[in-house]
């Protein structure tokens, strides 16, 4: 029996090549209403999500992200509310920080996907660059795009060409055996 | 004869922050994304002079220069990597020496 959810989880790629074709605002505003939906430690919502339709500001945004290979019509910059983060008395290298960035950057993605848009994370940018050209508040720690377009029919290969991964290749069951030594 | 200009401040600008931002980026990143910055930003370069360089320099940005080989062999195949990196270089050299006459000046 057809299950839409897992279709979409299943039939998600990295799209690198994006057309011209701008993205709607109102699918965007579709894509940030899912992410306000991720899970998040304790509901404390510590994340900011950016939203950039700007093509100059898009432009430059890949000019200072090596990792930015795709053309993007809109993307989601990911930020973490430092001062927030500090109100709640914690530390702000807490590694729950960075799951919740990766929750809402899913969030995102399938969202994208079950609207017809192409995606892709980039987290290699410069962060004090993208910090200047956005004039992000000192309290908002940039951590991650989502690129956001319309896919091209054709794609470059995935980074690696390995054998197929399995989820059993991935998963192990209950409890390692014991170590002899 | 002075070369011509094959490329815009704009262009060049681009080319600058991928560079800078990279050696940056490369700190916190696995070392094998730094060939891949490397030739993200030749790339770039060579879309960017394409269409005003010398119709010698074009056909090796249209030949040669597009066989850089696919991130995907970077750690499936490191060797294979290595060797279509290898070709890439060779080709570039035997460019430089006709593009700047090197056989004809050591005549």
């Amino acid at each position: 029996m057809s299950n839409p959810v897992l279709d979409t989880i299943r039939s998600r790629r990295v799209a690198r090549n994006l057309t011209d074709r701008p993205v709607e605002r109102a699918l965007l505003e579709q894509v940030l209403d899912a992410a306000r939906w991720a899970p998040s430690a304790g509901n404390r919502r510590l994340q900011r999500f950016v939203a950039i339709e700007n093509p100059l500001t898009l432009r430059l945004l890949r000019m200072v992200s090596p990792g930015m290979f795709q053309r993007p019509t809109a993307a989601v910059l990911i930020c973490i509310d430092r001062e927030r983060v500090v109100s709640f008395g914690m530390r702000t290298n807490l590694k729950g920080l960075s799951v919740d960035v990766g929750t809402a950057a899913q969030t995102i993605l399938l969202a994208a996907h079950s609207l017809g848009l192409g995606s892709g994370i980039v987290t290699s940018f410069s962060q004090a660059a993208v910090r200047a050209i956005l004039n992000l508040p000192e309290r908002l720690s940039p951590e991650l795009f989502v690129c956001l377009g319309y896919a091209e029919p054709a794609q470059p290969l995935a980074m690696r060409a390995r054998a197929p991964v399995t989820w059993q290749s991935l998963t192990d069951w209950e409890r390692f055996p014991r170590s002899k030594s | 004869m002075a070369s011509p200009l094959v490329l815009s401040e704009d262009e060049a600008l681009e080319i600058i922050a991928l560079l800078v931002t990279a050696a940056r980026t490369q700190l916190d990143e696995s070392a094998e994304y730094a060939p891949l910055r490397m030739l993200a930003a030749v790339g770039r370069l060579a879309g960017f002079i394409a269409e005003r360089a010398t119709p010698e320099t074009r056909a090796f940005l249209a030949g040669p220069l597009q066989h850089m080989p696919d991130a995907a062999f970077r750690t499936a195949d490191p060797a294979r990597y290595a060797a279509d990196l290898d070709l890439v270089c060779r080709a570039v050299a035997e460019h430089l020496a006709r593009h700047f006459g090197l056989d004809s000046d050591a005549k």
